[in-house]
């Protein structure tokens, strides 16, 4: 990580947050509970690839603890953004391309690799980060049921968004 | 310090994962009421069963000292259970009823006229046979506790033996599956009476003799000590009949009835020694009775 990675991802993160508390939150909060967005977990997905575990972990909760401070959810959604930060580096241990990484590819982008090793990644970790985000939110296992619900709506319509954000701005750093 | 904080890039994963979930779930249950009070009750509940954990590990290690106290609450109990046996039995005499009756009745008179019999000392079995013709027992009392020789062995389900050696600690006792054993014993129902003997070297039967053929004994009939001894108090369970009653090869107007016994024998750990205490009473009326004969 050199200091050229700086701009990019402060933009990403004051960006994404914004359009998740000013565009998506409206959204969620007049069409109903089950209709739910998060853009933010790009943020952490597309962190620099040389990113250490320690620091994805930290700015996945940074991130989900500005969302929760207009969401007025208290730590909800930073508990969801450091469990999303961690299994990040799992998974792109698990992902790894044949050879390894070569050190050319700057991010998790479509523009290094391709779409479908990107949607397996970003679509895998939205997954936990929406189960994560629901559990700690009902802060109860009796309501599974809606869980899971939830989850998989809020993933759906989550995933929908990263690839349009994702075509549109194509990152490459 | 460098080298430390490679070490905390490189595998810090887990601790910043954990530290930053309990500042999260800090931040979870002091803002919002009903997640608190989700924790509050799950905490209550973990609390509890760690509390009921830690005071089931301290019952634990003081199980020895409750076995002890048991054992002697056992006793106690069982001399008690006795002599209220006994409340009807030996001073319900007419003259004794006509007394109860006339001063204006309290019911504690009545015990004014009882007198417990039988009294239990608990005891450990510590040496056990029973593969041979003559089976011994060895228990931890003695005559310091006054134990005395033809004292009758109980177990809580069934009978162990008969003291013969006595010495200030330790006694030894005839087992239950001996060749001179002859303890009497009856039927439950019928009321018939007989004597129990050890005749074959099955370790888990004995053989009831002297019942006459005229009584109906069927397969479970339940056999207890009869009380006419002074070894063994009445109503002790001693087994139950096994199988159809078969006649005695030495009398052919007896039965010899085969009965499995109530405690298995290979199993004997613990029992109560029985102390008549009008022991000396009885020996010395047998002995003027014996003179004028």
């Amino acid at each position: 990580m050199n200091s050229g990675d700086f701009g990019p991802n402060l933009l990403r993160f004051v960006g994404l947050t914004a359009l998740q508390v000013l565009l998506f939150k409206q959204i969620s909060l007049s069409v109903g509970a089950y209709f739910n967005i998060f853009a933010y977990p790009l943020f952490i997905i597309l962190l620099p690839l040389a990113t250490p575990t320690p620091l994805a972990i930290f700015l996945g909760f940074l991130i989900g603890i500005c969302v929760d401070l207009f969401y007025g959810t208290l730590g909800v959604h930073a508990s969801a953004g450091a469990f999303t930060g961690l299994f990040r580096t799992f998974l792109l241990n698990a992902l790894e391309p044949k050879g390894g990484y070569s050190g050319k590819e700057l991010i998790p982008a479509p523009h290094y690799f391709d779409w479908q090793w990107f949607f397996s990644l970003s679509g895998i970790l939205m997954f936990l980060h929406c189960f994560w985000f629901f559990s700690v939110d009902a802060f109860t296992f009796v309501y599974i049921g809606g869980i899971t619900l939830k989850t998989l709506a809020g993933w759906a319509l989550s995933m929908l968004f990263v690839a349009l954000i994702v075509f549109l701005f194509n990152p490459k750093r | 310090m460098n080298n430390l904080l490679q070490l905390f890039i490189r595998n810090g994963g887990f601790i910043t994962f954990f530290v930053l979930e309990a500042i999260s779930f800090y931040l979870i249950v002091g803002n919002n009421q009903r997640r608190g009070a989700i924790y509050a009750h799950s905490y209550g509940l973990f609390a509890g069963y760690a509390y009921r954990w830690r005071s089931n590990m301290q019952e634990y290690l003081h199980l020895r000292e409750e076995v002890e106290a048991l054992r002697k609450e056992n006793a106690d109990l069982r001399t008690q259970n006795l002599n209220a046996r006994l409340i009807s039995v030996p001073y319900r005499d007419t003259s004794y009823q006509l007394l109860y009756d006339t001063i204006a009745g309290r019911d504690s008179l009545r015990h004014k006229f009882t007198r417990p019999a039988y009294e239990y000392v608990p005891a450990v079995i510590i040496t056990n046979s029973i593969g041979l013709n003559n089976n011994w027992l060895m228990i931890n009392r003695g005559s310091a506790d006054g134990v005395v020789p033809n004292m009758g062995v109980v177990s809580k389900e069934g009978i162990v033996g008969i003291v013969r050696h006595v010495d200030r600690e330790f006694s030894t006792v005839m087992s239950v599956l001996h060749r001179q054993t002859k303890i009497s014993a009856i039927l439950k129902d019928k009321g018939a009476f007989g004597s129990l003997v050890w005749d074959n070297r099955d370790p888990n039967h004995m053989t009831l003799k002297d019942i006459p053929r005229h009584i109906i004994v069927s397969d479970g009939d339940t056999v207890l000590t009869s009380g006419y001894s002074t070894m063994f108090p009445g109503g002790h369970l001693v087994g139950v009949v096994e199988g159809p009653p078969k006649p005695d090869r030495d009398n052919q107007y007896f039965y010899a009835i085969k009965v499995r016994l109530g405690q298995d024998p290979s199993l004997f750990s613990e029992g109560y020694v029985v102390r008549h205490l009008f022991q000396q009473t009885l020996d010395s009326l047998q002995q003027l009775t014996n003179e004028q004969r």
